[in-house]
């Protein structure tokens, strides 16, 4: 299995992110957790990730900034970003749309779809 | 058995103190600290203690013949011990073992604990984790509901995120009078077991009661196949089942149904219930539509009876409304008129006369010339008709070409003298198929001319009386031929 690619959860529902956790473990990947936007941060600094799901809705640094934030990262490194949301906002979607490799997920989502949105990225980045 | 978060501390007291640990279980040595001396020459002891102590799931201590004492606490899980935690040490001032008996009795407490929640949380995860699947399948039911077009696609996408989460190997519907949105699903895997799963289908719905079961029971349960003689022939394999009804009161639409052959995993309560809210959305769509379905055949048939009606009354016009239609629709078809816009037409064209019900027959079949009094009863009908249809509301978007069939593009037409492109477009097209037809059928006071005489006329008033854009689509389509009439 792909075990040597590297995902971090940024959520600060424990919850959201044991079962992100243990889904995208069952699957092979590598995983670590970030209960908010700034620890979110340094730990994509300093580990590089292949995928980033990060909550909006988050003490210390929102998600939204953050996903701006770390926009830049990819021109050094390629990844995934995917924001998860439950705020009704019809606008929510458009500035994501205007970012490089992200996702836009509703929630409530469906776990199992998120892991094949990730496997999906995956197979497209090895072509 | 996960010691990562305990390897730190466990060797930090190897270090501080002069007591060694090692952690085992039934197949050998889990945790020790990598000293060769040290284990090289209490091993025996070690693993023969460690083996004592797992299998008499008790606190155990001796002392070695090389003058080692070695202690002995259980590690266990809710059924019984799963490792030891050996502590020992080579040194003359040895412990008391009842001082080390507590304090390795708190310690694998403490793994204990440890193991136990983290049991726990990854179970609780796993349940969240479903529940999200079934919510998910929840609100998207709930959001597809809401609309008419339930499409087949919308039912295939729904049944096969129903494989999923529930984890089982083939799903279906079985629907009786909409068999447009029967699906089967099944895992790509299970061809291995299955040869012809449509086959299997058909024969797991002959074991399901038909309708003489009685309503209570919403749903059909096969929990192992091995159980129950009925499924002796329907496939080798066991299997588990579970059917429930798609019905809305009275209505039964058919069955939805899960099969798997994991009889290790079981149907639970909680899926049941999402399948019996799955089954009731699914039931509630089939009956909107067949509702909304004998709805609209009923406005039809109330239509052709108004059209009935007035062929009766005025038999010079027999055929007229249907002509009309379909010169219309050759119009736009032509002219690329979307869906709506071409319904509204089609009912207008069909009963643009509708309104000549409330002239008098005397007037409408006169075989002679009207008077300026008839005829003003006469121009009465395009406003008489709209009165007369302006109830139905499946027919409100016709309105408009009812009542302006006799506008003129010139605006001298009636009912309000509209001019050009203020005449509704319905109205404009309605007037140039009317008067082709009219000229080209007898009328009470004239006899019937030619379509190519007709069409001079038509060319003739365009501009005038006519829209000259529709005219020249006109002309196009009966250069082609009118085929259809």
């Amino acid at each position: 299995m792909e075990n040597n690619k590297k995902i971090i959860i940024i959520d600060d529902e424990a919850h959201i992110r044991r079962v992100i956790e243990l889904k995208l473990k069952n699957q092979g990947y590598q995983v670590e957790t970030a209960t908010n936007g700034e620890d979110g941060l340094e730990m994509i600094k300093e580990k590089k990730p292949d995928v980033v799901i990060t909550d909006i809705m988050m003490p210390r640094l929102d998600g939204k900034t953050l996903t701006k934030k770390i926009s830049v990262f990819k021109e050094e490194w390629p990844f995934l970003t995917i924001v998860m949301t439950c705020r009704i906002s019809p606008d929510e979607s458009k500035w994501i749309e205007k970012m490089k490799d992200t996702l836009f997920i509703e929630k409530p989502f469906s776990p199992s779809r998120l892991v094949e949105y990730i496997d999906r990225y995956f197979e497209k980045r090895i072509k | 058995m996960d010691l990562d978060s305990f390897k730190n501390l466990l060797s930090g007291f190897s270090k501080v103190s002069k007591l060694h640990f090692e952690v085992h279980d039934s197949k050998g040595r889990c945790f020790y600290i990598d000293d060769e001396r040290r284990y090289n020459h209490g091993e025996k002891y070690i693993r023969s203690l460690s083996s004592r102590v797992i299998e008499e799931e008790k606190y155990l201590h001796m002392k070695s013949e090389n003058s080692l004492s070695l202690f002995g606490m259980p590690i266990k899980n809710g059924t019984g011990s799963v490792a030891s935690l050996i502590a020992y040490n080579s040194s003359p001032d040895t412990p008391d073992t009842g001082d080390m008996e507590r304090f390795l009795s708190s310690l694998a407490a403490l793994f204990e604990d440890n193991w136990s929640y983290r049991k726990e949380a990854k179970k609780m995860a796993q349940e969240i984790d479903q529940s999200y699947e079934e919510l998910y399948l929840y609100s998207k039911i709930a959001s597809q509901i809401k609309t008419l077009r339930f499409t087949e696609t919308m039912q295939k996408e729904l049944i096969e995120d129903l494989l999923g989460i529930m984890r089982v190997d083939m799903a279906f519907t079985d629907l009786k009078q909409h068999e447009e949105y029967n699906v089967l699903a099944f895992r790509p895997d299970i061809t291995k077991k299955v040869s012809d799963p449509d086959g299997l289908v058909k024969r797991l719905l002959k074991i399901v009661p038909g309708r003489e079961m009685s309503m209570e029971n919403q749903y059909f349960i096969i929990n192992d196949s091995r159980e129950s003689p009925q499924c002796r022939d329907i496939h080798t394999e066991p299997f588990r089942f579970l059917a429930v009804k798609i019905r809305n009161n009275m209505d039964l639409h058919g069955w939805l149904g899960l099969l798997s052959f994991n009889l290790k995993e079981i149907f639970r309560t909680s899926e049941l219930n999402l399948l019996v809210t799955m089954a009731e959305q699914i039931a509630v769509v089939l009956s909107n539509q067949d509702l909304y379905r004998d709805l609209e055949r009923f406005v039809i048939n109330v239509v052709k009876s108004l059209v009935h009606a007035i062929e009766a009354k005025d038999w010079y016009t027999r055929g007229h409304s249907e002509r009309v239609n379909s010169y219309c629709m050759m119009i736009a078809d032509k002219m690329n008129i979307d869906e709506e816009g071409k319904k509204a037409l089609h009912w207008a064209s069909i009963l643009h006369d509708i309104g000549k019900i409330a002239i008098p027959e005397s007037i409408l079949n006169k075989p002679a010339r009207l008077s300026d009094e008839e005829y003003n009863i006469i121009k009465k009908h395009p406003e008489k008709g709209y009165e007369i249809l302006q109830p139905i509301e499946q027919l409100r978007d016709s309105l408009p070409g009812i009542l302006c069939h006799h506008e003129r593009f010139d605006g001298k037409g009636y009912p309000e003298g509209l001019e050009g492109e203020n005449i509704p477009f319905s109205g404009r097209v309605i007037a140039v198929a009317d008067t082709f037809d009219a000229i080209t059928s007898d009328r009470a006071y004239r006899a019937a001319k030619k379509q190519e005489e007709a069409m001079v006329i038509i060319n003739e008033v365009a501009g005038s009386q006519l829209d000259p854009v529709i005219v020249k689509v006109f002309n196009d389509i009966f250069k082609e031929g009118l085929t259809s009439v």
